[in-house]
């Protein structure tokens, strides 16, 4: 599925769509209204390679200062969206960039992008060199270029491309065009948020009689639009500052912070409201008979149940089918950014994007007698927003109602709407066990896009007791400082998925490189033997890593004293910085790992120190440790719980407080003396 | 390297038109044996997702067309990916083209069903612009599992006038069973389309890099058709390590040319000296350079203090290889068409690295000295092959000027390049260099390892809580000095600030605090360049009665160099090089120091050496560490020993300072 996208849009479009793009659209625009809005909106061309006057003002603009970390910076960003009377849009956009630093002579590098539905229908780059000189840009200077080589997606997405001359450190690069719009769609949103600050940006809209319209505004308050007259509306967003995370540690997506506005249009009293449920009414007709089961696909489903008589086991089996069974490989034209290929032919091929294996799970579950709805998602938390209701979002996955009075306590991702319940699962998530939500998605919000009672629904956090590290080792040391002993090591969840991927599918060498580098960061001389891996596969079941280990040197000697670091295996301190800090805390995923290692002392030795338990427990997160001595053995036992997966700016103190406590208990020796 | 580059282009020298039949009639598919439908893996490659049970690619001149197949075998998750499949083509107008035709593909499960692929291929625009457009057919094979075998196979049509020559990549990322390379060449007379014109080709040569045994024989058939076969067997994926030389060009292959020469040597000869004198066209030195030259040096200066000028000048000029190229459209907006010569180079102060080093070697002659350019395979990326027929192998132009009546190498065109030195890329490399009246294959001097040079010293004073603050001063000359200077060329002074704060936050103890002070010889390319750096945090682990503090701070997260037992390919060191560390805690009274790491000093066969000396008073301890890197190259088998080496310095390393707490007030951080 080609459901949105996860940067932020570089010129303020969003075109992305369900699985990799976004949205806008409209109708054929007819010839007429088609020389109008030309004679209308057509540039004040200069002759030779002078730029026109509105590029010469916005360059002329005397700037604010910036952080100097900024790059570049949006002079003028103006964005006109005419609708014709027969629904159909085109976009109009002037914009004026000035570069600041090396870095951003990106920003001389134009992409304008359009698909079969789509058209552009004029494009003029221009620009001004740092030493003043203008330049004009010819068709033939422009390329063409498709949406890239060698990933798993066939999209008929296409940029018109062009190098503007003088891109370099004061230099400024103006472009205009004219897009003929997707004919069927009805919002278009206006980013006008992104990574580069923008000085004066204006959003206009144009609608035909009998046309209304509705906005809708996320990340940012709601703003007034100045009524033109003559069905036309502006609004304004001016000295917008850039949402920069580049060197923020635990920062939240951009996207989830980005301001924008979706403005919904169409005939009075047809698909103007800016609800889900009008989202819902949009996209039904494009899911109609799509998940319908046919009788192969059915068959299939009832062999994949055969002898199951539990909601929870049939789902599971039709689930774990879809996921493991159907490769992805996205085949997406036109429309079909949006709209799922049929469950038959996904059946047929085996192979689909998102939504086309999230159609396909629902066609077999209703084959076995379960309902199934598709639910629309971001895959980076936080940028739908159920306040802003548009198609904003870039993936698909399956919402499978669970049964009235069925309790298993193998339900963990599920939500309730309108009294029903909804077990959440992404089949196209290869790694994530059926019945939870890998944590990307955990405390976003998800659309169940049912039609008339399409609604948004905050997605769970799940428990931290189903995202585990669970280490124990059994050591013996040697008075010459040499380590020996085994290791086992479980996970279960999301934190095991990259060993599960490593040791499903991985050949021998990355196995190795997996051991030696994760050991590496404990050991400097180690020699790891007996590895044995188990469950790989299995997803319900712990991933399993046993190994034997020697590491030379592990105690250091200092004379009479040997020093001994109990936490022998595994970092969990956060990343921090000294920053102030601003946006939210993004912690990644809820988990619990614990940590319990005994280590045999050397004969002769007696513990002169061991380092003090540490125990914090700050809300969101717990830590806590300790160290004993029993006999001659050292034990070593921890343990480490995340609870919530964001938490707000003013608590990052405690954060930082975490991050010290765990790099501090985790560096911390104990000190043996020679007898 | 931009310019003068000789291109093997082929043309019909008959002119002759040659139409495929398009009536070839379809290819058979390989039955699988049982072993092949039931093999769960390749012993020689445990866990691989999926190897190639065979492959072939046949080229045949008179048709203009190479057919490739390819049999693979899906071993695990990640090798159903080898199923999607995109195979792109161009069309550059005269300039030719080719397109995929005949695309045909099947699966078959272990348990021999077999899905043939009936769809059709979807056409995808790569890039469309005047005069050119490249396009990819794509497709996915169907119903692919783990064990099934796919299969597909395609053809390549080339235009009708043009002939190419097959290069063969026998090895790639996937284990090879067997495969099999047959080239059915043309005996038409073609001439070769170069920059010196057209010249009649007068047979057919190769570059072969083969495994033990394997060669590649020409035969003749009864008709007179020449071919060229190899087939090969159980051929290895391409290796993947750390520390791995530039194999990229030595990866097992045979590239065939239609030869205008008999030998390599005569190759060499004979297109060197075209490119000789092509590049001594393009350096004069002609009218402006000298007066630029005149107004310069003084008569009075000797070679060297005129080399040194002249080297200042030239380094001051616009590298536009590490800023931008300017277009077509920008120079002539500033009275500039294509650059002919170093006096436009000069005149436009402005040049890409090669034509900067052209025009130092424009303004040496002119100066009266001797200069010439060489063209090196830039050792960061590849290794310079004198079999291959190919002046594509070579990247970069640097500098050789005779001063006081020795040959002296210099880096012109790699800005802030020390005078007298060359970057590592361009050090101990291969290439091809002009000589008097021609030109000769030689190799660059390397650069000693006391040339680079890393100095880290850290001034830090201890509170009672084993807090520190201070200062620490980073110096680098050699090719350090240059890497940091590029990444300023390439960005800007905040970005270095960044950068070289990164680069210490990851020397550090974790969580230390860190600021980017002042930043010196940014531009002095001839001094060495320095950064100072406030930090202030905890360095230590507590244990209650005592502090354990990394002696040397800028090791404390070192890891293992070289963490695996086994190694398949030989060792190799971008540059040779010192470390000097001097790491200086000051402790406050309430602190006493109860150990320090012992005296250390390793070596590794006269290539590599390391020392440790500590040194404390009653109120500091002061740790140095020096560690020389004199040779870049290790053979396999001495990996094991070099370990060793590595294992032992950086396990004494990890060594701390011991410090106790001397009185009640004192708790060390983090209790």
């Amino acid at each position: 599925m080609n459901f949105g996208g996860h940067s932020l849009c570089r010129d303020g479009d969003r075109e992305k769509r369900f699985g990799g793009r976004v949205c806008p659209g409209g109708k054929t625009l007819g010839v007429i209204a088609a020389l109008l809005l030309i004679s209308a909106t057509s540039p004040a061309f200069a002759k030779g390679d002078s730029v026109p006057d509105w590029v010469q003002d916005a360059a002329a603009q005397k700037l604010p200062t910036y952080p100097p970390e900024t790059n570049a910076v949006v002079l003028l960003d103006q964005r006109t969206y005419t609708v014709d009377a027969e629904g159909r849009a085109v976009k109009h956009v002037r914009r004026v960039v000035k570069i600041l630093r090396p870095q951003g002579r990106d920003e001389g590098v134009i992409h304008v992008d359009y698909d079969k539905d789509m058209k552009i229908l004029s494009m003029n780059v221009w620009s001004i060199a740092p030493d003043g000189h203008e330049y004009a840009m010819k068709d033939k200077d422009f390329t063409d270029e498709g949406f890239g080589s060698g990933d798993l997606v066939f999209a008929d997405d296409r940029f018109r491309v062009a190098h503007a001359p003088g891109s370099d450190p004061g230099g400024v690069i103006a472009y205009e065009y004219e897009r003929r719009e997707r004919p069927y769609m009805n919002e278009v949103t206006w980013d006008f948020q992104g990574e580069l600050p923008h000085l004066n940006q204006s959003f206009t809209l144009e609608l035909p009689a009998g046309y209304t319209f509705n906005t809708v505004w996320a990340h940012h308050a709601e703003g007034a639009p100045i009524d033109l007259e003559n069905r036309r509306w502006r609004w304004e967003m001016n000295n917008m500052p850039a949402v920069d995370l580049e060197h923020v540690p635990l920062s939240p997506s951009p996207a989830s912070l980005a301001g924008r506005m979706t403005v919904h249009y169409g005939p009075s009293g047809l698909g103007t409201a800016s609800t889900w449920q009008s989202i819902g009414q949009w996209y039904a007709p494009l899911i109609k008979d799509r998940m319908e089961a046919a009788p192969d696909l059915a068959a299939k489903a009832q062999q994949l149940t055969a002898g199951k008589t539990d909601f929870y086991d049939k789902a599971e089996a039709i689930g774990e089918f879809v996921q493991k069974h159907v490769r992805y490989f996205a085949i997406e034209m036109g429309i079909g950014g949006y709209q799922p290929h049929s469950a038959e032919d996904v059946f047929h091929h085996l192979y689909g994007d998102c939504k086309d294996k999230a159609t396909l799970t629902g066609a077999m579950l209703s084959a076995v007698g379960i309902h199934a709805e598709l639910m629309m998602v971001d895959s980076e938390r936080g940028v739908v927003d159920p306040a802003a209701p548009s198609l904003v979002g870039n993936h698909m996955i399956a919402a499978i109602e669970v049964p009235s009075g069925y309790e298993s306590s193998r339900l963990h991702s599920i939500v309730t709407i309108r009294g029903k319940r909804y077990l959440i699962f992404d089949p196209t998530s290869e790694l994530t066990p059926f019945g939870q939500l890998e944590h990307d998605l955990q405390g976003g919000y998800g659309i169940l896009m049912d039609g008339a009672d399409t609604q948004a629904v905050l997605l769970p956090v799940l428990d931290p007791a189903l995202n585990t590290i669970r280490r124990t080792a059994i050591f013996k040391l040697a008075s010459d400082g040499v380590l020996s002993g085994t290791v086992s090591e479980k996970r279960f969840g999301d934190v095991s998925e990259y060993r599960r991927e490593i040791f499903a599918a991985g050949d021998a060498k990355e196995q190795r490189d997996l051991i030696d580098h994760a050991l590496q960061h404990d050991f400097t001389t180690f020699n790891a033997t007996d590895v044995k891996a188990a469950n790989a596969d299995s997803l319900n079941q712990d991933f399993t890593l046993s190994y034997g280990i020697t590491a030379d040197n592990y105690a250091r000697s200092m004379g009479a004293l040997l020093m001994v670091r109990p936490r022998v295996l595994g970092s969990l301190a956060p990343d921090t910085d000294h920053k102030a800090r601003t946006v939210p805390i993004d912690l990644g995923e809820t988990m619990q790992a614990t940590d319990e290692y005994s280590i045999e002392l050397p004969a002769g030795y007696a513990v002169d120190e061991v380092p003090d338990p540490v125990k914090l427990d700050v809300g969101f997160a717990e830590y806590e440790s300790t160290t004993d001595v029993k006999g001659n053995t050292l034990h070593y036992k921890r343990s480490y719980t995340i609870r919530q997966v964001t938490v707000p700016a003013n608590r990052y103190a405690d954060v930082q407080k975490l991050a010290s406590a765990i790099t501090a208990d985790e560096q911390s020796r104990a000190v043996l003396k020679r007898q | 390297m931009k310019r003068s580059v000789h291109r093997l282009f082929l043309v019909s020298f008959s002119a002759l038109v040659l139409v495929s039949t398009g009536l070839r009639a379809r290819a058979q598919w390989t039955p699988p044996t049982e072993e092949e439908l039931k093999m769960t893996a390749q012993p020689e490659v445990p866990g691989a997702a999926a190897v190639y049970l065979f492959r072939e690619e046949i080229t045949d001149d008179q048709l203009h067309v190479w057919t490739k197949y390819a049999r693979i075998k899906v071993l695990t998750e990640r090798g159903k990916d080898y199923a999607n499949i995109e195979l792109h083509q161009y069309d550059a107008g005269d300039n030719g083209g080719y397109s995929v035709s005949d695309i045909q593909g099947r699966t078959i499960h272990p348990d021999g069903t077999i899905i043939p692929f009936t769809g059709k291929p979807y056409q995808k625009v790569i890039e469309k612009s005047q005069g050119y457009k490249e396009t990819a057919k794509v497709f996915t094979l169907p119903d692919v599992e783990v064990g099934s075998i796919i299969e597909f196979r395609y053809s390549l049509r080339y235009d009708d006038n043009m002939y190419i020559p097959p290069d063969w990549f026998v090895q790639s990322e996937l284990y090879t069973r067997k495969a099999h390379y047959l080239w059915k060449p043309t005996d038409k007379q073609l001439v070769s389309k170069g920059e010196h014109g057209e010249e009649l080709t007068s047979g057919i040569a190769w570059a072969p890099i083969l495994p033990e045994g394997y060669t590649v024989k020409p035969q003749h058939m009864a008709d007179g058709q020449q071919l060229f076969e190899l087939t090969v067997h159980d051929i290895k994926p391409t290796p993947d390590e750390e520390f791995m030389p530039p194999f990229k060009s030595l990866t097992y292959r045979v590239m065939f040319y239609y030869a205008t020469y008999r030998s390599t040597d005569e190759y060499w000869k004979s297109e060197g000296k075209k490119w000789a004198k092509d590049a001594d066209k393009f350096i004069g030195p002609n009218g402006k350079v000298k007066e630029a030259v005149a107004a310069l040096v003084a008569p009075t200066d000797t070679e060297e203090q005129k080399l040194r000028k002249i080297y200042a000048a030239v380094m001051k000029l616009d590298n536009s290889s590490y800023s931008r190229a300017q277009s077509a459209q920008e120079e002539k907006a500033q009275g500039f068409g294509p650059a002919k010569s170093t006096d436009d180079i000069w005149t436009r102060k402005r040049g890409d690295d090669d034509e900067i080093a052209e025009l130092f070697v424009a303004m040496a002659r002119a100066a009266g000295m001797k200069g010439y350019v060489m063209a090196v395979t830039n050792r960061d990326r590849d290794v310079f092959v004198p079999n291959y027929m190919s002046f594509s192998q070579l990247n970069d132009l640097i500098a050789i000027v005779t001063v006081g009546g020795k040959e002296q190498y210099f880096d012109p065109g790699m800005r802030y390049c020390p005078y007298g030195h060359l970057a590592w890329k361009h050090s101990d490399a291969n290439g091809l260099r002009q000589t008097d009246g021609g030109s000769a294959l030689a190799q660059t001097p390397d650069e000693p390892y006391t040339n680079s040079r890393t100095q880290r010293v850290a001034d830090l004073k201890m509170d009672d809580h084993g807090e520190v603050t201070g200062t620490v001063r980073m110096t680098w000359t050699g090719a350090p000095a240059l890497s940091w200077r590029t990444r300023y060329l390439l960005g800007d002074q905040t970005g270095l600030q960044r950068d070289l704060h990164d680069s210490v936050e990851n020397l550090l103890p974790a969580g230390m605090d860190i600021e980017t002070g002042a930043i010196t010889n940014l531009d002095d390319y001839e001094q060495p360049l320095s950064a100072v750096f406030q930090v202030k945090g905890a360095v230590g682990s507590p244990t209650g009665k005592r502090l354990l503090v990394p002696a040397d701070i800028f090791v404390a997260n070192e890891k293992p160099t070289f963490p695996h037992d086994k190694r398949e390919t030989p060792i190799f060191f971008n540059y040779a090089n010192i470390v000097q560390d001097a790491t200086r805690y000051t402790f406050p009274a309430s602190l006493t120091l109860e150990s320090s790491p012992a005296k250390d000093e390793e070596l590794y066969q006269g290539f590599a050496a390391y020392k440790l000396d500590p040194a404390a008073t009653p109120t500091s301890i002061t740790t140095q560490r020096r560690f020389e890197l004199g040779t870049i190259f290790y053979k396999t088998d001495e990996y094991p020993n070099l370990r060793n080496f590595y294992k032992k310095f950086e396990t004494k390393d990890q060594e701390p300072a011991v410090l106790k707490v001397a009185t009640a007030s004192a708790t060390p951080a983090g209790e």
